[in-house]
């Protein structure tokens, strides 16, 4: 019989080092190759939208009337467009823009969404009904029609891209993070804190919210990668981008009229967006495997 | 000689994680006889669940597999038996109930549904014929408004309720063995005693062989005639229930029977074990409980004890009761 | 007469359970009448079945939950009816223990978080003086200092609930609410818990408010017990008269059904017969009525009150003098 204070303290099980979850998080996120693939692409992408300036192997805004219209060639990799702008050159500092626009009206909404969903599923009753109403209000518009609205209540221009993106980004981060709240709240360790007198800011912000990390982390890349179509979207229909910005989406515009002579001019910026939102998705996918609690316990 | 209705002998079962073989079970022996109740004790961790599953063979969805050694039911190996042919026998002569009765019952169906299903599947019976047996059943364990019962979903009944279907399913087709792995400890203790009083009543109108496992020594005590203690995957000890609670052999067996707080006896202070079962990955030298044993010696830590034969009906694996002129063959 | 830490009296819950703006409202009642007083220094439990309304009462003193009638005294305040701005005395008198020490520790915070928590809601100490206090804790409870840094699922059950233990030790509360503390673990770790919980209160001169439904458990930690069933309090009164010379049916019954691990004491027992009846639908008068052996007519119209039947035992039935 022993006291329980001398108790031996080699039951700690002592088998792996220092348990660090980042570490964890590495170690199963190496197994996904799609998802490190299309990572490795999207960081390429942002240092290219850094750099983009220096590197552009011609000025993207400087017409070159001798060579209209050319095919991808040794010295225009991309080809050139109706006014012989280098697209290659083009859709390197194009990507700057798509970027800067989806980062910036997703990094909002998901602000903006998962504070109202934090609330929202937190304290429930009359004020989590008027949150939900107002977002069931904002989902049943079709998204992008919903951005042309806003738009075209706002006037064109990059700015109000990212405000319309932003806004019907709300409603889907919302719901996101008052279904994960909801969750979370049943933890007894919520209810630990909740007696011990920890205050709702506190209860929020150290025992609710980092539950729903992870399914933000996965839902933020697959909504980055909606936002960057949306943007491209509103700039291809004329309310986005002006007209001589090397923006993703003006750049398909303005060349589908030479779609059926040098289809090139549509394709590059084409396979520019797809492949962005492609990788955006299959890291999200990749991201779902590694965090998502429901699979993750499988 | 009696006639044995299980005998497991050498039972190794496995999992497989990332690649590599965790041993899980690691030789466990043990027999039924016919109309006993053979108490399978031990903590989270020993083992004892396991041992149902791989005596029932049902690993699907997981890694698990049986990497050696025999389960001879009425006579024939289990672990030689094709899939088809084990489950003719699981359902008809070997039945199982579980802890939650409400994930083992299907809850889109309604319970004489249920049953039926079963009796027709085991017995070949035609469907009034099988209704009425369902029915016979229901109130064979006690449930008085059988007819409107089976009309009913399994998220009507209560939980004891629910535990009476399981058995009433379970004892549908008179097997020669239930297994019934912690029957009664998601119920509250006026319903376990009187589900444990049903058990003990079928025991003695069918003679089936009852193999309960179960964590609770309470119930071992009131329910059991024979008793196999585990820990980490192996038997430890093995006596008749009087001789077990009278004088444990076994220093795990001691510690466990003294940490229980018996209603009656004012001990200001409980004994305990120290430390904790040791993980499947981490199974330390020798005998496996040695780490937390406060009878060890150098030996237990170096050798896996043999299994003693104390007496006819008991024995023990402990370097304790190793005789030491004798030569030991581990 | 000892101080009372706690007392509460009349204590009453109705949760709405359907209903709403087109619907009728609809309640069910898990706490009908509770009354009852801990000592300082002294361990009460409230045992019953599930649906008793024991953990509920738990919840109702810490005020997670909203009382719907009664009064509760926590050391001189009454808490019952106080906003949960004012609570801030209580949440420093009392601290919870958990059943499931797995659930009930963030498993995204370090030991010395997990258990400084309390400290930096309740106190202005800096963080270096917060973890010397955890440290020292930790050694108290039977774990030491290296494990400060680790997460809660590095350890086992136990361990866990020594985790538990410490955090709602540390800002030397004077009642602690156990609900179901040991339920979760194995015997032989049970039994190291029961005796750390019971050296505590030899030590800091703790009172334990504990529930349970394992009645070989309250036994052994409680000096008074109230038995409860379907919201009441049926019989309350010191462990050994309770135990010894229990007198209403239901203490009799659940008391003679707790299986003993040994097997020359088998015997038959008061097996009650039927299911404990939904809180929804509560039967009339004594809601034991409909399973117990002795129930007549009085027992099926007429409530029975709680009488004194001694200084130590109090009972709620009507054939009980």
């Amino acid at each position: 019989m022993t006291s329980p204070t001398t108790m031996q303290n080699s039951q700690v099980q002592n088998t792996q080092k220092k348990y660090s979850p980042l570490k964890e998080f590495w170690k199963s996120f190496k197994k996904q190759k799609a998802a490190l693939v299309a990572s490795i692409f999207i960081v390429l992408l942002i240092v290219v939208a850094f750099i983009g300036p220096y590197i552009a192997p011609y000025d993207p805004f400087e017409p070159n009337y001798d060579a209209l219209l050319e095919g991808p060639s040794a010295s225009h990799l991309a080809g050139t467009d109706e006014y012989g702008r280098d697209i290659f050159s083009r859709l390197i500092v194009g990507a700057k823009i798509s970027l800067m626009v989806s980062f910036s009206a997703v990094f909002l909404g998901l602000i903006l969404g998962t504070i109202l969903g934090l609330i929202s599923g937190y304290f429930g009753g009359w004020i989590d009904k008027i949150i939900m109403r107002s977002c069931d209000v904002l989902f049943s518009f079709p998204d992008l029609l919903l951005a042309i609205a806003i738009v075209a209540l706002l006037g064109p221009g990059i700015n109000n891209v990212i405000i319309a993106v932003m806004i019907f980004s709300v409603p889907s981060f919302a719901r996101l993070v008052r279904g994960a709240t909801l969750n979370a709240k049943e933890n007894v360790y919520v209810e630990a804190a909740q007696s011990m007198g920890a205050s709702h800011v506190r209860v929020l912000w150290k025992h609710i919210f980092p539950e729903t990390i992870s399914e933000l982390i996965i839902f933020v890349t697959m909504r980055i990668g909606t936002a960057i179509l949306a943007a491209s979207g509103l700039s291809f229909l004329g309310l986005g981008a002006s007209p001589e910005m090397p923006e993703w989406g003006v750049m398909l515009s303005s060349g589908r009229d030479y779609l059926g002579t040098s289809s090139h001019v549509v394709i590059m910026p084409g396979i520019a967006i797809f492949l962005t939102v492609l990788a955006f998705n299959l890291i999200g996918d990749g991201l779902r495997d590694v965090l998502d609690p429901k699979i993750k316990n499988n | 000689m009696p006639e044995h209705v299980l005998r497991v002998s050498d039972l190794e079962t496995s999992f497989t994680r990332d690649k590599r073989e965790i041993k899980i079970l690691r030789g466990v022996n043990f027999s039924i006889r016919k109309g006993e109740i053979l108490g399978l004790v031990g903590e989270s961790g020993s083992g004892k669940s396991l041992t149902s599953l791989s005596i029932m063979q049902l690993f699907h969805g997981t890694t698990g597999k049986i990497v050696n050694g025999s389960i001879h039911f009425n006579g024939h190996d289990l672990t030689k038996m094709s899939e088809s042919e084990i489950r003719k026998i699981r359902g008809k002569q070997m039945a199982m109930i579980f802890q939650e009765p409400m994930t083992s019952l299907n809850p889109v169906l309604k319970i004489g549904k249920q049953l039926m299903e079963a009796i027709e599947m085991h017995l070949k019976l035609p469907k009034n014929e099988s209704k009425h047996h369902a029915i016979q059943m229901l109130k064979s364990v006690g449930i008085g408004r059988a007819e409107e019962i089976i009309y009913e979903y399994p998220h009507q009944l209560s939980g004891g309720m629910r535990q009476r279907v399981m058995i009433a399913m379970a004892m549908a087709c008179h097997p020669n063995l239930l297994i019934a792995d912690e029957p009664t400890t998601a119920l509250d203790v006026t319903i376990q005693a009187q589900i444990l009083e049903l058990m003990k009543k079928l025991k003695e109108e069918n003679e089936t062989a009852i193999l309960l496992i179960t964590h609770d020594l309470g119930v071992v005590a009131e329910m059991c005639d024979r008793v196999v203690v585990m820990y980490a995957g192996q038997v430890v000890e093995e006596a008749d229930v009087f001789e077990l609670f009278a004088s444990p052999k076994h220093p795990y067996t001691k510690g466990l029977i003294a940490s229980v707080p018996k209603i009656g006896d004012n001990k200001e202070v409980l004994e305990s074990i120290n430390g904790q079962v040791p993980s499947p990955q981490n199974m330390p030298n020798g005998c496996k409980f040695a780490p937390r044993c406060n009878q060890a010696m150098s030996i237990c830590h170096q050798e896996s004890p043999p299994t003693v034969k104390i007496s006819a009906t008991r024995q023990c694996s402990c370097w304790l009761y190793v005789k030491k002129d004798v030569e030991v063959n581990a | 007469m000892p101080n009372s830490i706690l007392k509460v009296e009349n204590l009453k819950k109705s949760f709405q359970i359907a209903g709403g703006l087109f619907q009728k409202k609809q309640y069910v009642n898990a706490v009908i009448d509770v009354s009852f007083e801990i000592e300082e220094g002294t361990t009460f439990s409230l045992v019953g079945e599930s649906g008793c309304g024991k953990s509920t009462t738990g919840r109702l003193i810490t005020r997670l939950i909203a009382p719907t009638n009664g009064s509760i005294i926590v050391d001189g305040k009454e808490v019952a009816t106080a906003k949960q701005s004012e609570l801030k005395h209580l949440r420093q008198t009392v601290q919870m223990i958990f059943q499931d020490p797995y659930a009930s520790l963030n498993p995204r915070m370090k030991v010395k978080e997990l258990i400084g928590e309390p400290l930096e809601i309740h106190t202005k100490l800096s963080k270096a003086e917060r973890e010397k206090l955890v440290l020292e804790m930790l050694e108290v409870v039977g774990l030491n200092a290296e494990h400060a840094d680790r997460y809660a699922h590095e350890f086992s059950g136990g361990q866990r609930q020594r985790l538990g233990i410490a955090r709602a030790l540390i800002t030397k509360p004077k009642l602690i609410i156990a609900d179901e503390p040991v339920s979760a673990l194995d015997v032989s770790i049970q039994s190291q818990i029961l005796n750390l919980l019971k050296q505590l209160q030899q030590e800091y001169k703790i009172s334990y408010l504990f529930i349970s439904h394992d009645l070989s458990v309250v036994e052994h930690i409680s000096h008074y017990i109230g038995v409860m069933y379907l919201g009441s309090i049926v019989e309350i009164g010191r462990k050994e008269t309770i135990f010894n010379e229990p007198k209403h049916p239901y203490t009799k019954a659940l008391i003679a059904s707790v299986p003993i691990a040994d097997p020359t004491l088998r015997k038959k027992k008061i097996v009650l017969t039927g299911d404990i009846p939904n809180p929804k639908n509560p039967p009339s008068g004594c809601t034991f009525h409909t399973r117990c052996p002795f129930a007549s007519d009085i027992c099926k119209q007429a409530i029975p009150e709680m009488k004194k039947i001694n200084e130590e035992q109090s009972v709620a039935c009507h054939f009980v003098n």
